[in-house]
């Protein structure tokens, strides 16, 4: 072996030893620099990603008009999410008034975001949204559709922009209840490919699990990683396992149509 | 001597950001062009093992800086499922494996058959993904293989193999610049 070979192979070496022995905190550090550092350009390529896309599909609008839908669209999806949200507190405080209880309601303050670049990675199910630490954000911060529904949480907030881990990747994880029952579980992501529409799974769920298809999911608040009652999806089909019951989860979010999403900015409780 | 190693390492970070503006084709199998990858594939069989070495090592880096992902745990009694995902710095040793495949055929590299160099960079992506597939898997717990899957790496792999010839005339341009020799010289 040549000398420079000899040194070239201790020293890559090395370097994997330090890169494997990074915490996780260092590497995050590292993830963090390295988003930061793209992310102009990351806004950039997503700006090419939605021009191509408008290009394929044929549409044309004068860019006055674009801005104009944009914000406009924007305003409604906000709007929407307000009235959602207004609701499903409403029916908390007719539950609250009716059991006689005056605890203070928990309240969001929520911060409209635009995805600028959809599926980034390879295998990955996340999206990229044009907020970042400068307006806020921070790691896992939960994210809605304009619908209310959850989309995911923030996994990487760079300065500009930010990774958003959708619940529908293999990693993720939301403790999750089903509505009129007493059944809790994790709500977890499945790996799918090309065209294929995005399916959850409710998994841990007592065997004797009562659950129709049609019952709304909704996270129940536990494990300090998302609020309580976001809608996650219906069930659609319910299976019993060896030791647990397993639900088949349609989501209540589109995620091939996200244009618009809301970052939980704070969430108090009572 | 230095110039086209130096070179090279430059090309990686700008492939790195032109990475940032290509895609998925929704159309084909949501295929992609992994341009960093193939920087790293192509320039590997231009350089010693040594050179090979630092651009996987380099490019591993900048690629897991990007691809994995670190999620943030809750409460353990709740989340008691592990959600472990790939360790940050396992692109640089699958990269490394792409890159001694593409050495093995440097020989015939440097005689001037670059095709043959194009087409194991095609064979080298379909292989690297499928791993990465695969580990995935493994980590996560679940040995599935997803209908359309192959098809997935495959038009990636293609699509990325038919960028290869303008990455190797790229190099072998800057290789001209720097003076540095390519091409098979007899000792």
């Amino acid at each position: 072996m040549k000398p420079l070979n000899f040194v070239a192979l201790l020293l890559f070496i090395a370097g994997l030893v330090w890169v494997f022995t990074l915490s996780e905190s260092s590497v995050r550090q590292i993830q963090k620099s390295y988003y930061s550092a793209i992310s102009p350009i990351i806004s950039k390529g997503g700006e090419t990603e939605a021009f191509a896309n408008d290009f394929v599909k044929e549409v044309e609008h004068s860019k006055d008009l674009e801005k104009k839908l944009t914000q406009t669209s924007s305003e409604r999806d906000r709007f929407r999410l307000i009235a959602a949200r207004a609701w499903a507190l409403e029916t908390e405080n007719n539950e609250l008034r009716a059991a006689l209880d005056f605890k203070k309601k928990s309240k969001f303050d929520v911060l409209p975001a635009r995805v600028v670049r959809r599926q980034p990675q390879m295998w990955g199910k996340t999206i990229e949204i044009n907020r970042g630490s400068e307006k806020g954000l921070e790691n896992s911060m939960c994210v809605l559709a304009s619908n209310g529904g959850l989309v995911g949480r923030i996994q990487l907030p760079g300065d500009e922009v930010s990774s958003v881990l959708l619940i529908t990747d293999e990693v993720s994880q939301v403790s999750a209840k089903v509505e009129g029952t007493t059944e809790v579980g994790l709500v977890v992501g499945r790996r799918t490919t090309y065209g294929e529409a995005p399916r959850l799974r409710l998994r841990y769920l007592s065997k004797n699990a009562i659950l129709r298809k049609g019952m709304k999911v909704y996270t129940d608040g536990r494990g300090d990683l998302f609020p309580a009652d976001i809608p996650i999806g219906t069930i659609e089909d319910f299976e019993v396992g060896p030791v647990y019951g397993e639900a088949e989860i349609l989501p209540s979010v589109n995620f091939s149509n996200l244009q618009t999403v809301f970052v939980i900015a704070y969430s108090s409780g009572d | 001597m230095l110039l086209y190693p130096i070179s090279l390492i430059g090309l990686l970070l700008l492939s790195c950001i032109l990475q940032q503006f290509l895609p998925a084709l929704g159309t084909w199998y949501d295929a992609r062009l992994l341009i960093l990858p193939l920087v790293v594939l192509c320039g590997s069989a231009t350089v010693s093992t040594a050179g090979m070495l630092t651009l996987a090592f380099l490019g591993g880096f900048l690629w897991d800086a990007q691809q994995v992902l670190l999620v943030e745990q809750g409460d353990e009694i709740v989340y008691h499922s592990s959600t472990d995902s790939l360790k940050f710095g396992y692109s640089i040793i699958l990269y490394t494996l792409m890159g001694f495949l593409m050495q093995g055929i440097r020989p015939l590299f440097q005689a001037g058959k670059w095709y043959l160099s194009a087409i194991l960079t095609g064979v080298a992506i379909f292989l690297y993904l499928f791993v990465e597939y695969l580990l995935r898997g493994f980590i996560i717990g679940g040995f599935s293989l997803e209908n359309g899957m192959v098809e997935q790496i495959g038009a990636t792999s293609i699509l990325t193999m038919m960028a290869s010839p303008f990455v190797f005339w790229l190099l072998f341009r800057i290789a001209d610049l720097c003076g540095h020799t390519i091409s098979y010289q007899k000792r």
